[in-house]
């Protein structure tokens, strides 16, 4: 049984500095589990400081284990698991509680980073640079997405701090399902509207006939991809068309 | 070229490697901050955009969840500006997509090479981990780190030296049909795939009425501009 101990003023920014590497090591066995480990050994110190050596290092060997969940999100695994620590929690307690988070921390950091903030942000990022804004889009992009980002990773670790084993509450925040709630609808709309936006601004510098080419080519391709899906990446089909465009192109001198 | 420019490329491509899984993950990685960063350094800013953009619709094809294995866009558009730079104008924009495309190839496969070399790291000192040793912890996730470093450094480099050779070889080849086929051909294979891919997020629920209403409202700017 650990020792029950209370940090007066957990280092949760040095942990929070470690967050920003957690994907540095992943690997197929442990996945995030070592870069989680590092992050939540600077919230482990106190046991070390209470004389508990063994219940830090025991600690930090269970907090490099497998894990696998968002990597904005793990913070709230680091957190609960660290504090759960200080609290006495048994092994197979804090064992039980980060599988139990993998899979919903992975499910809503995907909806709500990879398929909303990421995919509307870099489409605004489009439209703007389609309308002329230039440099000023990409800055816009990247201290927009990072103040949302930023947000997300310390209000992860500060949750899982604060709540503990009873983490699971800080994931039914109201703010958080909202967010989840829009963001497919942003993200479709923003895309939607970086398409033939993006289109035009590629195509500026084409003849009219090329111009047709390219819109057909493009639905053509978008139906390949669509029946193809899962068989045929966006990668191979550009290799295939520039394949097939370049031997056009020299056929047709 | 200069000697001087490649090598800020090579910071900057190797930068971009970093970010897009191991430190910090602020995207500076997706290919609209890394072409724009590249065409900078280049002093060919137009060029950066465009090929930002480009990859940036190829990039709406890749969730990057988990496990799952993934083409490497941001060392890649670095490499495409630098061929895009080199042979100029149009010729640019379709080798700029042959090249990056490569290069995105080869970056995925390099993250599959370095996450099992991690793993067999972690591994030979698995006994140590589970003892709670706190330096070798935090060695092991380090030397990963460089690990993924040095490959973003080869993705990069691997990237510009076939900058380099399509350059020599492709560039004055092509007759003004092909130059102007291949850059078709660029951009309607990223329209396809930035389409296709964002179809497969947005199923067809409601969300495909955003989608829509989106594309409607797109087409409206161009159409006003």
């Amino acid at each position: 049984m650990a020792a029950v101990t209370r940090a007066r003023r957990p280092p949760l920014g040095r942990s929070l500095l470690r967050l920003f590497t957690v994907q540095g090591s992943w690997n197929y066995e442990r996945l995030q589990g070592i870069g989680v480990g590092v992050a939540e050994e600077p919230l482990l110190r106190d046991l070390r400081a209470a004389g508990n050596g063994a219940v830090y290092r025991a600690a930090v060997a269970r907090g490099a284990h497998f894990f696998n969940a968002h990597p904005y999100l793990c913070g709230l695994a680091v957190g609960a698991a660290a504090r759960a620590e200080h609290e006495g929690a048994t092994p197979e307690q804090i064992e039980r509680l980060r599988s139990a988070l993998c899979g919903p921390l992975g499910s809503l950091g995907d909806r709500l980073v990879w398929a909303g903030w990421l995919p509307v942000t870099s489409g605004l990022a489009l439209i703007g640079v389609a309308l002329g804004l230039g440099m000023d889009a990409v800055l816009g992009f990247l201290i927009v997405y990072n103040v949302g980002h930023v947000a997300l990773r310390w209000w992860a670790l500060r949750a899982g701090w604060a709540h503990g084993v009873r983490v699971a509450a800080a994931l039914h925040q109201p703010l958080l399902q909202r967010a989840a709630a829009w963001s497919g609808p942003a993200m479709a709309l923003a895309i939607g509207a970086a398409l033939p936006l993006s289109t035009a601004y590629l195509a500026a510098p084409f003849p009219a006939w090329a111009r047709g080419v390219l819109l057909g080519a493009a639905a053509l391709g978008c139906a390949i991809l669509w029946w193809w899906r899962g068989r045929l990446t966006g990668l191979r089909y550009g290799l295939g068309l520039l394949a097939v465009a370049a031997l056009a192109g020299w056929i047709w001198r | 070229m200069t000697l001087e420019l490649q090598l800020f490329l090579l910071v900057w491509g190797t930068l971009v490697g970093l970010d897009l899984v191991s430190v910090p993950q602020m995207m500076i990685a997706r290919p609209i901050v890394a072409g724009p960063v590249a065409g900078a350094i280049l002093g060919d800013l137009t060029t950066g955009l465009q090929l930002g953009v480009l990859f940036e619709l190829f990039q709406y094809d890749v969730m990057p969840m988990g496990a799952a294995r993934y083409p490497e866009y941001g060392p890649a558009t670095v490499a495409a500006v630098s061929t895009a730079h080199l042979a100029a104008g149009t010729l640019g924009l379709g080798l700029g997509a042959l090249v990056g495309l490569v290069t995105g190839m080869l970056g995925g496969v390099s993250i599959y090479v370095v996450r099992r070399a991690t793993q067999h790291a972690v591994q030979a000192v698995a006994g140590r981990l589970e003892a709670g040793d706190v330096r070798l912890l935090v060695r092991v996730h380090v030397t990963a780190i460089a690990r993924d470093a040095l490959r973003a450094a080869v993705v990069t480099g691997a990237g510009l030296g076939l900058a380099q050779v399509v350059r020599l070889f492709l560039a004055g080849g092509l007759p003004a049909h092909g130059v102007t086929l291949l850059g078709v051909a660029a951009v309607a294979a990223a329209i396809a795939t930035a389409t296709a891919g964002t179809l497969r997020v947005v199923g067809r629920g409601a969300n495909l009425r955003w989608f829509a209403a989106g594309l409607a409202g797109g087409a409206v700017l161009v159409w006003l501009r």
